[in-house]
C-alpha cells in the first residue's frame, strides 16, 4: 500500500479546496490593503473585501453542491454534506462581519477581520475533513484565530476570557488528540475510512470515547459546558455572536460525519448512546442555567449549550432525515441567533459588553422596532410560530420520534417548555411598563447591525415557510 | 381565499398600526374598528367559500397550508369576527395604537386556529395566539394599574398571571406540537381536518397522540383540574381582551375534540369518554360552587365559564348527535354572552374603580342602560329560555338523556339551577340594593358602549329564538363523527 502522502496532488484535488483557499487567501489581501487604505476607509474596506470574498467562495462552494469529489486521496470529501457545513459557515461569517462594521477600534479592524477569515477557513476544512489529521488540522486553525479575537479588547475580561478559552480549549484538543493516537493504534490509519471496518475492541471503544469527549467540549455540551459562559461573557460581543455559530458549525459536521459514517455499524449505536444522553442532558441543564442570568450574553451561551443538545440529538438512530432536519435547525438558530447578537450590538453601551435584561425595560414602547425584532428571534429560539424555528423544532420532533428516540423527543419539549420561561423573561421585560425615566437607553454607536438584523429575520420567517431541507446531505468517507 | 385573508389581514394590519406616529391613538381605534367590521361582513357572507390549500411540507410528511370555512369554523370564525368587533369599539386602553394592533393579530391568529384544516398549520396558530394575549397582560394588565411598574422584583398578581397563562398553554402547545408531529410519521400526512376517509391510526400509536391532544385541550378549555391558570388570567386581563379569549380562545380545546378527536380518533376518544366524563362534572359542579363564593364580579363569571364550558365537555363525550349539536350551540352562545358579560362587567369597573360587589351596589338606578346589558346577559348564561344558553343546555341535556347518560343530566342540572343563583346574586350586588357612598357616581352608558354590547345581544336574542342554523349547518359533519364511534348512540335518527 502507497503511503497517503507519496500522491502527487492533482488538479482535481486543488478545485476541491478552492473556496476554502479563497476563505484564506482574502485574509491576506484584507491585511495587504490595509497599509495603502486611507484612514477614513479602512473599516470599509477590510470588512467589504472580506465579505466580498466570503461571497465568491460562497458560490463556489455552491457549484460544488452534487458533484461530490475525493480530494488528497481521501483527506478532504466534498458533498452535499461539506457543502451545506460550509454555506452556514460563511453565511454566518458575513452576517458577523456586518455586526463587526461598527465596534472595535480602527487600526484593528483588519487584523480582526484576517483572523475570522482563518477561523472560517478551519471550520470549513472541519466540513469537508476526511482523516483524523485533517480534523485536527481544521479545529486549531479554527481555535487559533479565536483565543486571539477572544483577547482582541482593552477590556480585563476579555483577556480573562482568551484566557480562560486557550486553555480549556486546548485541554479539549489533547483528550481528542489522545483519542485519535489510540484510534491510530487500533486500527494502523488515520482515515476515517479505516474506522468504519475496524474491530471494534478496548482500545478503539476508548478512542472513540475520548475523541468524543473532546467533541463535547468543543461543542460544550454538558457536562463539558462550563467554560462556555464565562468565555462568552468576556469576549467582544462580535467575536462572541460569531463563535457561537461557526465553531458548532465545525465541530457539528465532524460529529455527523463520525457518527453516520466513520463508526462500524453494528457497534454504533452502542459508542454512540452516551452523546445522545449528553445532548438531552444538554438541553435540560443548559436551559434551567439560563433561567437564572441576568447578561443577555451569558443568557445566549447557556440557550446555546440546549440549543446545541437539540441538534446532536436529531443525529439520534443516524437516520436521513434527522439529519436533514438537524441542518436545517441548525441554519435557523444561525439566523436568529445572529439575530439576537445583532439586537444585542445595538443595545450595548460599548459594542462589546452584553446588555443586562434590566436595560430592555419597556423596550416595546421606546423601540418598537428594535423589540419587534428581539421578541421574533425569541419566539424563534423558543420554537413557536411564525419563525424558522418553529418549523425546524417540529421537523426535528418527528424525525427523532420516528428513529424510535421518544425519550429524545420529551427531553426536547421538556426543555424548550423550560425555554419558554427563559425566552419570555426577556419579551415580558420589553413590553412591561416603565417610567421612561428611569431607564437609560443605552444607544450602540450606529446603525449597522440593522443590516444583518433584517438579513437575519427575513431568513427566519422564510425558513419557516419554505424550510429548505436538500437531499444530499450524507457524508461520504473514502 | 377568503379565509386566508380573514387570517393575514388583521396580523398585517395590526403591525402596520406600530408605524403609525405614538399618538395616533383614535386613529389607531378607528382602523381597528374598521377593519373589525369589515371582517365581521366578510365572514358571514363567505360560508361557502372555495378552500385554500398550498404546500408546505412534503417531508417526513405531507402538510399544507389548508385553510376553510367547513362546518363549525363557519360559526366559531363568526363569532371570533364579532367579539373582536365589539371590543374594539368597548376599547378604552390606553395606549390604543399598541393595544389595537395587538387586539387584530389576536384575531388573525384565532381565526388561523379555527379556519386551519391541517394540523400542523391548527399547532402553529394554537401557539401563536398565545403570544398577543402574554404581550397584552404583561403591558396592560389590571394590577399594574396599581402597582409600580418599575419595581420589577415585586411578585405582583400580573407577573404570576402573564407566567401562569403563558406556562400552562405553552406546555400544552408543545404537548400538541408532539402529538402533531407523531400523527404526520404514524399517518403520513397532517392534512386532515374535515377530511373524508381517514384511516384510524395503529392501536399502539392512536391513544397516544391522542392524550396529547387531549392534553392541550384540557389545559386551554380549562377542564378542571389545569384551570388554576384561568381565574387570575381572566381577572388581569383588560375586559376588551377577556371578552375575546373568554369567548373564543377558550372554545378552542372543545373545537379540537369535535374536529379532530372525534373523527380521528373515534375508538380512543370512546375509551376516553369516562375520564372526560368524570372531569366535565367534576368542573361542573366545582366552578359552579366557586361561582357561588367568589366577591370579585370577574372571577365569578370566569368561574362560571369554567362551570358552563364543562357541560360542553360532557355534551361532546357523549357521543350523542344531538348532544353534540348542543354543544356547538352552546360554545357559540357562551361566547356570545360571556364577551357581553366581560364587556359590561369592564363598564361597571371603569365607572365604580372596583369589582368586589360587596362594595358596589345601586348601580341600577343610576345607569338603567348598563343594567339592562347586564341583565340580558346574565339571564342568558343562567339559561333563560329565549336566550341563547337556553338553547345549548336544552339541547345538550336531551342528548344526555337520550344516550343513556340520565344521571350526568341529573348531576348537570344542580350546576345549571346554581347558575340562577350566582348570575342574579352579581345583578344584585351590583345593581340593585344602597349605593356605596364612596364609590364615584358616573354617567349611564355612552352609545359606544353601547353599540360595542349591540351585535353581542342581537346574536344571544337571535340564537336564542332560532338556534337552527348553527346546529344544522354542522349536523353532517357530526353525524358523520358520531357514526364513527363505536356504540355511540346516534338519538336524532
Amino acid at each position: 500500500m502507497n503511503p497517503t502522502f507519496a500522491n502527487a496532488v492533482t488538479a482535481p484535488d486543488v478545485a476541491a479546496l478552492l473556496p476554502t483557499f479563497i476563505v484564506a487567501g482574502t485574509a491576506l489581501v484584507v491585511l495587504f490593503f490595509d497599509f495603502f487604505a486611507p484612514k477614513s476607509a479602512r473599516r470599509w474596506l477590510a470588512i467589504g473585501l472580506s465579505i466580498l470574498g466570503l461571497i465568491v467562495s460562497a458560490v463556489m462552494t455552491a457549484h460544488q453542491y452534487g458533484h461530490p469529489v475525493v480530494a488528497f486521496s481521501g483527506a478532504y470529501l466534498v458533498g452535499g454534506f461539506s457543502v451545506i457545513f460550509s454555506e452556514i459557515t460563511i453565511v454566518a461569517t458575513i452576517i458577523s462581519l456586518l455586526l463587526t462594521l461598527g465596534v472595535g477600534r480602527d487600526d484593528q479592524i483588519a487584523g480582526s477581520s484576517a483572523l475570522v477569515l482563518w477561523s472560517t477557513t478551519g471550520a470549513m476544512l472541519m466540513s469537508g475533513a476526511g482523516n483524523l489529521m485533517m480534523i485536527f488540522l481544521g479545529i486549531e486553525l479554527l481555535s487559533l484565530g479565536l483565543y486571539c479575537l477572544c483577547g482582541m479588547s482593552l477590556r480585563s475580561t476579555a483577556r480573562e476570557s482568551a484566557l480562560k478559552y486557550l486553555i480549556l480549549s486546548s485541554m479539549a484538543s489533547g483528550f481528542m488528540l489522545y483519542g485519535m493516537a489510540l484510534l491510530f493504534g487500533a486500527t494502523g490509519s488515520v482515515s476515517l475510512a479505516a474506522l468504519a471496518s475496524a474491530h471494534v475492541g478496548a482500545l478503539f471503544a476508548m478512542g472513540v470515547g475520548l475523541f468524543l469527549i473532546g467533541i463535547a467540549f468543543k461543542l460544550s455540551l454538558v457536562p463539558f459546558h462550563v467554560w462556555t459562559p464565562d468565555v462568552y461573557e468576556g469576549a467582544p460581543l462580535t467575536v462572541t455572536a460569531y463563535m457561537s455559530i461557526v465553531t458548532k458549525a465545525g465541530v457539528l459536521a465532524v460529529l455527523a460525519r463520525i457518527a453516520y459514517a466513520a463508526l462500524p455499524a453494528e457497534s454504533a449505536t452502542m459508542l454512540l448512546v452516551p452523546v445522545w444522553a449528553v445532548a438531552g442532558l444538554s438541553m435540560i441543564v443548559g436551559n434551567l442555567a439560563a433561567l437564572a442570568q441576568t447578561d443577555l450574553k451569558r443568557l445566549l451561551a447557556y440557550s446555546g449549550i440546549a440549543q446545541v443538545g437539540y441538534i446532536v440529538a436529531a443525529f439520534a438512530g443516524r437516520t436521513d432525515y434527522g439529519l436533514r432536519y438537524a441542518m436545517l435547525y441548525f441554519a435557523v438558530y444561525l439566523f436568529m441567533n445572529l439575530g439576537a447578537f445583532g439586537v444585542l450590538a445595538l443595545m450595548s453601551r460599548d459594542g462589546e459588553t452584553g446588555p443586562q435584561l434590566a436595560s430592555f425595560t419597556g423596550l416595546a414602547y421606546r423601540r418598537p422596532w428594535l423589540a419587534g425584532a428581539m421578541t421574533f428571534f425569541l419566539l424563534s429560539l423558543a420554537g413557536l410560530p411564525p419563525t424558522g424555528g418553529f418549523t425546524a423544532k417540529i421537523l426535528l420532533l418527528a424525525s427523532t420520534t420516528s428513529a424510535g428516540y421518544v425519550w429524545l423527543a420529551l427531553l426536547l419539549i421538556l426543555g424548550t417548555a423550560i425555554s419558554v420561561y427563559v425566552y419570555f423573561k426577556i419579551v415580558r421585560i420589553m413590553f412591561v411598563r416603565a417610567d421612561e425615566a428611569h431607564v437609560r437607553d443605552e444607544r450602540g454607536p450606529n446603525f449597522t447591525p440593522w443590516i444583518g438584523i433584517a438579513v437575519c429575520a427575513a431568513a427566519v420567517f422564510v425558513l419557516c415557510f419554505y424550510p429548505l431541507t436538500p437531499s444530499d446531505v450524507l457524508p461520504a468517507i473514502k | 381565499m377568503a379565509a386566508t385573508l380573514c387570517i393575514i389581514v388583521p396580523i398585517l394590519v395590526g403591525l402596520a398600526l406600530y408605524a403609525l406616529p405614538k399618538k395616533s391613538d383614535r386613529i389607531a381605534q378607528i382602523i381597528g374598528i374598521v377593519l373589525g367590521g369589515i371582517i365581521v361582513g366578510f365572514v358571514a357572507i363567505s360560508a361557502n367559500d372555495a378552500d385554500v390549500s398550498v404546500r408546505w411540507l412534503s417531508r417526513p410528511f405531507e402538510a399544507r397550508f389548508h385553510v376553510g370555512f367547513g362546518g363549525i369554523s363557519y360559526w366559531i370564525a363568526l363569532l371570533l369576527a364579532i367579539a373582536t368587533f365589539s371590543s374594539l369599539i368597548a376599547l378604552s386602553a390606553a395606549r390604543a395604537r399598541d393595544f389595537v394592533a395587538q387586539m387584530l393579530i389576536l384575531e388573525g391568529a384565532m381565526m388561523g386556529v379555527f379556519l386551519a384544516k391541517d394540523l400542523l398549520l391548527f399547532a402553529l396558530f394554537w401557539d401563536f395566539m398565545l403570544i398577543p394575549v402574554f404581550v397584552m397582560i404583561v403591558g396592560w394588565g389590571v394590577a399594574s394599574r396599581r402597582s409600580d411598574a418599575m419595581n420589577l422584583g415585586a411578585r405582583g398578581t400580573r407577573q404570576t398571571a402573564a407566567w401562569r397563562y403563558l406556562i400552562y398553554n405553552m406546555v400544552g402547545g408543545l404537548v400538541l406540537l408532539l402529538a402533531t408531529a407523531a400523527f404526520g410519521i404514524a399517518y403520513g400526512s397532517t392534512n386532515v381536518i374535515g377530511a373524508t376517509g381517514v384511516t384510524p391510526l395503529g392501536e399502539v400509536w392512536a391513544p397516544w397522540i391522542l392524550a396529547g391532544f387531549a392534553f392541550a385541550f384540557l389545559i386551554k378549555t380549562p377542564v378542571w383540574p389545569l384551570h388554576t391558570w384561568m381565574p387570575e388570567t381572566y381577572a388581569e386581563l383588560p375586559p376588551e381582551v377577556v371578552a375575546v379569549v373568554s369567548a373564543v380562545q377558550s372554545k378552542a380545546g372543545l373545537y379540537g375534540f369535535i374536529v379532530i378527536g372525534l373523527p380521528l380518533f373515534a375508538n380512543d376518544m370512546h375509551r376516553f369518554a369516562p375520564v372526560m366524563f368524570v372531569l366535565g362534572l367534576i368542573a361542573l359542579v366545582y366552578g359552579a360552587a366557586i361561582a357561588l363564593v367568589q366577591t370579585d364580579a370577574k372571577k365569578i363569571v370566569a368561574y362560571s365559564s369554567l362551570s358552563h364550558l364543562g357541560l360542553i365537555l360532557i355534551g361532546i363525550f357523549s357521543f350523542n348527535a344531538l348532544a353534540l349539536q348542543g354543544a356547538v350551540v352552546y360554545i357559540i352562545a357562551h361566547g356570545l354572552f360571556s364577551a357581553a358579560l366581560f364587556l359590561t362587567l369592564g363598564y361597571i369597573e371603569q365607572r365604580e374603580e372596583t369589582r368586589e360587589i360587596n362594595r358596589l351596589g345601586g348601580l341600577g338606578a343610576d345607569n338603567p342602560r348598563l343594567a339592562g346589558g347586564l341583565m340580558l346577559a346574565a339571564l342568558a348564561a343562567l339559561g333563560l329560555p329565549g336566550l341563547a344558553g337556553f338553547a345549548g343546555e336544552l339541547l345538550i341535556m336531551s342528548g344526555l338523556f337520550a344516550a343513556g347518560y340520565w344521571w350526568a343530566a341529573l348531576i348537570a342540572l344542580v350546576p345549571i339551577v346554581l347558575a340562577a343563583a350566582y348570575m342574579l346574586r352579581l345583578f344584585q350586588m351590583t345593581m340593585n340594593g344602597p349605593h356605596n357612598a364612596d364609590l364615584p357616581r358616573r354617567r349611564d352608558l355612552t352609545w359606544t358602549e353601547g353599540l360595542a354590547l349591540t351585535p353581542l345581544v342581537i346574536g344571544v336574542v337571535l340564537l336564542g329564538v332560532n338556534p337552527g342554523p348553527v346546529a344544522t349547518a354542522t349536523a353532517n359533519a357530526i353525524h358523520a363523527a358520531v357514526a364513527l364511534v363505536p356504540g355511540a348512540k346516534d338519538a336524532s335518527r
